[in-house]
């Protein structure tokens, strides 16, 4: 009998964590995206809708953020050697990231729900 | 073919071509250019860059005149005479300060136009200038909201930065608008 009610316990507790986690969508997360050796590392990200994008410049010379594609445009402005700058996802679709000074650093972002 | 035939009709001949290249020199710059007015009504309005890192932060709306849009839709070069038009606008701000959003997540923009960037192709513009330095046939103009030029403006950023995109007419949004096919 104890053993039944136990399992009946742990269930009833997995299926309210399940419930819960259904219920609370997934926190929204952080990508970085590095700038060493004049490029974005990664150069392709999956995101979702909430997220964060942080550019890092650990690289040794200036760069930028520069999101062309209609629909998503940004310029974050210039970045120096050692800034970091953020920018949040607000809509579903896919864009791409440039810097303005270095035409090869290119970045892709799929951003879905 | 011509034949030089006396030392002074040479030192006139130089003195001709130097001239020439001079006067080029003098004409070059944003002089060229006049303001776009109506623009905000008869170019193409293709794109929008939110500038959240601007304090207040701006939004710039980007204009092509039709005839650029065609020639670019058609994989035909730029004509003379396009006009590519770069508008910062103020964005409306909540009580906290905050950039008001659309339903896309967008910053929305406020009527007040903060400044008018211009870039037009015009035949032959760029001989003025040092392959260096020189962006195609396109030249740079900086205007006031109410068309006045912008004083002691400096274009010789515009010149390095666009330099960076040749591959793509000298252009950072509209021949990426037309090669990705947006509409």
């Amino acid at each position: 009998m104890d053993l039944r009610a136990n399992i009946a316990r742990q269930l009833t507790g997995a299926i309210a964590l399940a419930a819960a986690a259904a219920a609370f969508p997934a926190a929204a997360a952080e990508h970085t995206i590095t700038m060493k050796g004049v490029n974005y590392q990664p150069s392709v990200i999956d995101a979702k809708v909430g997220d964060t994008l942080k550019f890092v410049n650990d690289d040794g010379t200036d760069h930028n953020v520069f999101v062309p594609t209609k629909g998503f445009g940004a310029d974050l402005g210039m970045q120096k050697s050692g800034a970091a700058t953020e920018l949040k996802l607000v809509r579903l679709g896919t864009f791409e990231v440039e810097c303005v000074v270095h035409p090869h650093m290119l970045l892709k972002v799929n951003v879905s729900k | 073919m011509m034949k030089i035939s006396s030392r002074p009709e040479c030192t006139r001949l130089v003195a001709f071509a130097v001239a020439s290249l001079a006067s080029l020199h003098a004409y070059a710059g944003p002089e060229r250019i006049a303001y776009p007015t109506e623009y905000q009504t008869t170019f193409v309005n293709y794109n929008q860059i939110e500038r959240p890192d601007r304090k207040p932060p701006q939004i710039r709306f980007m204009y092509a005149t039709r005839d650029a849009v065609a020639a670019a839709r058609a994989n035909a070069p730029t004509p003379e005479g396009a006009i590519l038009i770069m508008e910062d606008r103020a964005v409306k701000l909540s009580a906290d300060g905050q950039p008001e959003r659309d339903a896309n997540g967008r910053f929305i923009a406020s009527d007040k136009v903060l400044n008018v960037f211009v870039q037009q192709k015009g035949r032959g513009w760029g001989e003025a200038y040092p392959p260096e330095k020189r962006n195609g046939d396109w030249e740079y103009a900086w205007f006031n909201a109410d068309g006045s030029r912008r004083e002691n403006a400096k274009f010789d950023g515009c010149f390095a930065c666009h330099q960076s995109r040749a591959g793509r007419d000298f252009t950072f949004t509209f021949i990426k608008w037309v090669n990705d096919g947006k509409p």
